[in-house]
Formats: C-alpha cells, structure tokens, sequence
C-alpha cells in the first residue's frame, strides 16, 4: 500500500496536533473522538446502574468506595440523590454512551470506508457534531455541580416531575438543554450519514450491494433526522416553560387559565422515543447482519429480505409510539390500534431472526470473538423481543406497565442487545481502526462473562416484575408483598457487581492493545468489504486512491468458482476474478481527471 | 493515465459537490420540518384540550398586520428567487440587490413582528400569565423569528459577497442552499399566519 498512503499525504493531510488529532474533520479520527468519549460516560454510567443495584440489594447502608461521592449523607443514598440516579443513568447511557459509540463512533467509521468514499459528504459538519456533542457532555456534567444537583424527573422527563414545579433546581434545566444540544449534535452527523450514503457510493456500490452495516446505520440516520427534532421541540417547549414562564405542559394547581397539559409531552417524548428504541437497535442489526455471514463463511440468507425487514421496521417504528401511553386515559380505540401496529413489528423482527439462524445453518462457523458477541447480541434481543409482546398487547401491559418488567425488557433490547452489539462491532473493527489487534482469549473471556451475568440481571429484572415490583422504587420493601422479593434483588445485584467487574477485562485489553497490542494485518478477518480489502489497517487520510469499482456484494462467500480461481474462499467487492481479467478492474471512474 | 508514483488528489466535479450539498440542505429542512411539526402538533393539541380559544379576558390576535407581515416575508421570497435568476444569467450585480432587498423586506418583516409583540403585550397577553393561548403564540412565533434572524445573517453576508463579485452562473451554490432556506422559514410563516392568526 505504499501508493495509497503515499497519496495521502497529497490530499493534504494535516499534520499539526491540533488538527489531526483534536479538531479533525477526518471520519476516522472523529469517530474515534465518539468512541473514547462514549466508553468513558458508558463507565459513568454504569457506575451509575452499580449505585442503583445496592440500594436494592442493601436499601439504607453506606455505599461501599462510591459513599465517598455521598459524604453529606454519610454514604448513603437519599431518595433525591437516588432519582437523580436513575435519572441519569437512563440518560447517560441512551444519549451520552451507546448513540456516541454505536452512531457517532461507527456510523462515523464504517459508512465512508464501506461505500467507498473518501471521508463524510460534509466534514466540516461532521467535526462540528463531534464538539457539539462535547458542550452537552459540559452541560450534564456541570448539572451535577449545581445547587439542589442533577436532573431527577426520570430518563422520560415527564411534566409535572420535569417543570419548575416538581424539580426547581439549575440542574434539571441544564439537562433539558444537554438533551437539545446534543440532539442538535446527532441531527447534524445524521444528515451527513444520509447524504453520504445517497451521494458517495464508490461506482458500482449500488445500494443492493452495501454491507448490511451500512444499511443499518443508513436507516438510523434516516430516523434521527426525521425525529430527533420531535424530541428538541420537546425539550425547546419545556425549557420555554421552565425559564419563561410559558404553559405547554403545565396543569393543575400552577396552571393559568387552565393550563397546559402533561402528556402532550408524553406524546411528543414518544412521537420520538420508539423510532429512538430502534434508533438504538438498528446500527446493532446491522453489524450483527454482517458480522454473523463474515464468521459462518456463507453469504448472508435473503440479503434482500433482510434488508426489506430492516426498511419495515423502520417504517413501522414511526407509527407505533402510542403503546408507551396505554395506561395515560388514551382512546380504547386508538390503543387496540397502536397494539395491532406494535404487534405486526414482530413480523419483520422474525424475518431478521431467521435469516440470522439461516446463515448460521451448516455455515464453517468461526468463533472469534465479533463471532460470539454477534451471537449473544442474537440470543438477548429473541429474549428481550419476546418479553416485549406482553407490553405491547393491552390485556397483558395493564399489569406489566411500570413494573421491573418493562425494565428487564427495555435492557434486554436497549442495553443488552445495543452493548453486546457495539462490543461485536468494537472487536470487529478495532484492528481496522487502530491497526493493532486484542488479545483474544481475553475477549473470549470478556463475551462468556457478559452475556451470563447480562442476562441473570435483566432477567432477575423480569422476574421481580412479574413478581409486582414497580419500577424506580427507592426501598421496594417498605412493602409487605414485595419483601420477599429481597434475596431475589440480592442476587440480581450480585451479578450486576459481577457484570461490572467483568468489564475491567475489556477494559485492559482496549487500553492494552491501543497502545502495545500486536501490529494489525489488511484483512485478519478474510472477508471481502471494501475497508478490510482496498485500504491497509489503519487506512490513511482520505481512504482510497483511486476509489474503487464494486463488482459484487459485502457477502460473496464459498463461491466454489472463487475457490477454484483463488484458492480461496472469499473475494473482495471490488476485486476482479482472473478469469475475467480483460476488462481493467480498477478504473478511477469517479475522479474528475 | 495518472503515470506510475503521481498521485492527484481526489475531486469531485463542481456540479456533483454542489448536488451533495443541496441533498444535504434537502435532509436538513426535512429535518427541521419535522421540528415545526412537532410544534403544531403541541398547538393543536393544548387547543383541542382548552375550553375556549382564545380565553374570554384575552384579547383575540389581530389579522391585519400579521396578514401584511405575510405579504412582506413573500416578498422577500420573491426577491430572493429574482436574485437567483439573476445570477443563473451570471448578473453577480443584480443578484447583489435582490438580496439587499431580501435583507430590506426581512428586517421590516422582524420589527412589525416586534409591534406585534409589543402590543399584545400591553394589551395583556403575556407569555407567563396568557395560558396555553399566550405559551402557543409567543412560543411558536418566537422560534419562527429566531430562524428569520439566522437566514437575515446569512442572507447579508452573501449579499456584501456578490456586491463584491464572488458569484458567478457557475458557482452561486450558498445562494441556492440559503434561498431554499428561506423559502422553507417563509412557507413556515404561511402555515402559522394560516393556523394561529386565520383560525
């Protein structure tokens, strides 16, 4: 690759600290930015989920080694302090740790490099998201500094919780617009991956040919543009209503002239909050989608197929939103359709399902380690898809809705199946974006942790839930009927601190391997994407050159002609087959020249 | 042929860096669209909710000025689009007045806004004491203005631009992508003349 990293260097690429590393306006770079400052809020808030699960398990006691955050209440955490934890740790992790990795980290990392583009259509724009996103890390880390502290209307920010009334402090104000800015930040790496994907295909890159990350990550784009700004006008009205005194969502007693009403906002919270559900799964199916044919060395089942459940899902998740409002006095009518729309979402999640199970069958399955986490993404999201059946059909949800149910449910899906996925991705791509390998015995170890104690905690969760223990509780045992529900929570809790320490595995292994980690080879994986087979590890400033022509899809796998020609049993996308060498293989079509 | 060790570095025609853009401006309204959905969606929902509209002590929104602050930011849209004729014909100088008269007719469009406001506070209607009828109207009209301020901005910075000659008939893309801009906050405006003045 001499030619290529040498023609880096005449794209001009920068060569101050200062804009290479810091304020960059190269995708790799960025999405590297994206993924530090994920991994780190990802610890914080899993720190976060660690003081929740003791005060379940230990109600009342000091907090061991984290008390010492908690030193007015001697290290105990108080009702208020423990809202403001829940709090945000749903918000930390949603917004602050899995979009910035998942989206910001490998949107931004493989959509150039798998379509064959030299970096994002725009940029300059998608530098500015990355430092947009860093003044809402300023302003939610500075609402932990203020009087009265950080945030404590839940995740949702429900009215009358989240207005001057129910939470008077700076802190839930500075949330709010953390929530706007750095939905200003997605909107803006969103219309970059949108436009990217539509405009900078390589040649022949038509779109039935795009790894099946790309179109999952293309369709996260699709619905961040169209409704993260459902959710800033949202957190714009409220912040209206907090600072100036206007009233949208206030009700009640503080009304004036009969007020507003609260659950408007749990209409536009939602309007946004289920396409973000899918926002948050979608980048996952994606690399799971690919990674699962990568490692079965077949061609992935009904690439078609799967691409046109992905495009239902996405079409459906924007009319389904009314099943988080069942129990808010909606019209019967209206309910019995948002079900019947919920339920049909489990169509298109079947064809996802069995295509992966498909490609899996009588595949030469290689279990590496983006393998096993691809695997367990599989087997968490079955789970959480299940459970979710009986909170999107009214008879069953009526009981369910805000039990430990929805929360074992919402992690399976969110959290479970967004981090294993993002942990596939992480070990997956690392070699391509640092140039340097993990150990993998360690991650072996790090995905046999995981996904046992991941799944003992959201599945202690259920089992709380259906035993009637409502979710955010700050002492579920001040009720007879829940208190025997203690050695259960006990257990949970045990696991999650088991869960928690498993990370630290990860944890060394990335920082080990950045750092000191065995130097990288093109393509350890043996598979044909463009990033893997037309750019060295790490590929330069500017990816390509000259960009590639595409002559086949992400997946071409055991092709016995391949084989026959190659002796191998995989070929790249843009990689012409000897026997039909006449015709020049890489033209630079696209360049102006 | 690019001979052996010459590197040229990758660029697009002009023509296809200009369509990404206007792809990219295109997502954004889209966006953007869905933002101001939002808002009259929250709108028609307080209203279907309250019992009258407006309350009996508040004074009902005027028609007259907004209607001719509707035909003012209409205007500026028409100008706008004249200046991009113009420069389609390669005239940078007529394309400089247009968007001087785009920035003239905006600006007016902002202070009879400003009356407007002014006088329905001192009529009464304040954003903390009007209720949702004052939160929808102060709320609405306020993001909207924010947005005429930014495009007015961008509008008079192209403006001392083409005065100074830097556009051409082949390359005018920012006036293209903030003349779409300014037609999106103008059929804004006409949507929220229509929706919280008219009914």
């Amino acid at each position: 690759m001499e030619a290529a990293s040498h023609a880096a260097g005449a794209h001009g690429e920068p060569t101050s600290f200062i804009r290479r590393y810091l304020f960059s306006t190269d995708h790799k770079v960025i999405a590297k930015q994206f993924l530090w400052a994920g991994l780190v809020f990802l610890a914080v808030g899993g720190t976060l989920a660690m003081m929740i699960r003791w005060q379940w398990a230990f109600p009342g006691r000091p907090v061991p080694v984290l008390g010492a955050l908690l030193h007015r209440s001697g290290g105990v955490i108080t009702p208020a302090t423990y809202q403001s934890i829940f709090t945000m740790h749903g918000l930390i992790m949603i917004f602050f740790a899995i979009t910035p990795v998942m989206i910001g980290c490998f949107g931004n990392f493989t959509i150039p490099l798998m379509i064959g583009a030299q970096d994002m259509a725009f940029p300059k724009l998608n530098m500015l998201s990355f430092w947009t996103f860093v003044i809402s890390l300023v302003l939610i880390t500075a609402s932990f500094f203020v009087q009265l502290g950080t945030a404590a209307a839940g995740w949702t920010t429900y009215p009358p919780l989240s207005t001057t009334v129910g939470t008077p402090g700076a802190g839930q104000t500075l949330v709010v617009l953390a929530i706007f800015v750095t939905g200003a930040a997605t909107i803006m790496g969103a219309i970059n991956y949108v436009t990217t994907v539509i405009r900078l295909r390589a040649p022949g890159m038509t779109y039935m040919r795009m790894p099946l990350t790309v179109w999952g990550l293309w369709l996260t784009a699709i619905l961040n543009v169209l409704f993260v700004p459902v959710l800033g006008a949202a957190a714009l009205l409220l912040t209206l209503d907090r600072a100036f005194g206007t009233q949208f969502f206030i009700a009640g007693a503080a009304g004036v002239k009969g007020g507003g009403d609260p659950i408007l906002f749990q209409h536009l919270f939602w309007i946004f909050g289920h396409p973000e559900v899918y926002i948050l799964i979608l980048p996952a199916w994606g690399f799971i989608s690919d990674i699962i044919p990568f490692f079965a060395r077949k061609p992935a089942y009904w690439y078609r197929g799967q691409v046109l459940a992905m495009c239902a899902v996405t079409v459906l998740s924007a009319v389904v939103y009314g099943h988080h409002m069942f129990l808010t006095g909606m019209n019967p009518l209206l309910g019995k359709g948002f079900m019947t729309l919920t339920l049909i979402i489990s169509v298109p999640a079947e064809i996802l399902f069995l295509n992966w199970l498909h490609t899996l069958w009588k595949g030469s399955n290689r279990f590496s380690s983006p393998m096993l986490f691809a695997l367990g993404t599989v087997f968490v999201f079955g789970l959480g898809g299940l459970t979710g059946l009986y909170l999107g059909t009214i008879a069953t949800d009526l009981y369910l809705h805000d039990t430990m149910w929805v929360v074992g449910h919402f992690h399976l899906t969110m959290a479970a199946a967004a981090f294993l996925g993002s942990f596939a991705a992480i070990y997956f791509w690392f070699p391509k974006m640092f140039g340097r390998t993990m150990n993998e015995p360690l991650a072996k170890a790090h995905f046999w942790i995981s996904v046992v104690f991941i799944n003992l905690v959201f599945c202690g969760q259920l089992v709380a839930g259906f035993s009637g223990q409502q979710r955010r509780l700050y002492d579920p045992y001040q009720y007879t009927f829940l208190q025997h529900l203690l050695p259960l929570n006990r257990w949970t809790s045990y696991f999650a601190f088991a869960l928690a320490a498993g990370q630290l595995l990860f944890v060394y292994n990335f920082l080990r391997s950045v750092f000191a980690g065995a130097k990288a080879e093109q393509n350890p994986w043996e598979i044909g994407t463009l990033e893997w087979t037309m750019a060295p590890s790490p590929p330069p400033h500017g990816n390509y050159w000259p960009i590639p022509t595409v002559l086949r899809g992400p997946h071409e796998f055991a092709n016995p002609e391949v084989k026959k020609a190659l002796g191998r049993d995989w070929i790249g996308q843009a990689e012409e087959l000897p026997s039909t060498a006449a015709s020049p293989a890489r033209t630079p079509a696209a360049s102006g020249k | 042929m690019v001979a052996m060790g010459e590197v040229l570095p990758y660029r697009p025609p002009r023509a296809r860096e200009d369509t990404t853009a206007y792809v990219g401006m295109i997502v954004f309204l889209a966006s953007w669209a869905m933002m101001f959905a939002a808002m009259f969606f929250a709108y028609a929902f307080v209203r279907a909710r309250s019992a009258a509209w407006p309350p009996s002590d508040l004074p009902e929104l005027p028609i007259a000025l907004p209607a001719l602050n509707t035909l003012v930011l209409f205007a500026s849209s028409a100008s706008q689009q004249y200046g991009m004729i113009a420069i389609r014909r390669g005239s940078s100088r007529r394309l400089g007045w247009a968007l001087l008269c785009t920035v003239g007719l905006g600006t007016l469009f902002l202070a009879l806004q400003l009356t407007l406001w002014m006088r329905l506070y001192h009529s009464g209607l304040r954003p903390e004491t009007g209720g949702p009828y004052g939160s929808v109207f102060y709320g609405l009209t306020w993001f909207h203005a924010l947005h005429v301020a930014v495009g007015l901005v961008a509008i008079a910075v192209l403006c001392a631009k083409a005065f100074g000659g830097r556009f051409s008939a082949a390359k005018y893309l920012p006036v293209r992508l903030w003349t779409l801009y300014w037609h999106f906050v103008g059929v804004i405006w006409a949507l929220m003349f229509a929706s919280i003045f008219l009914i």
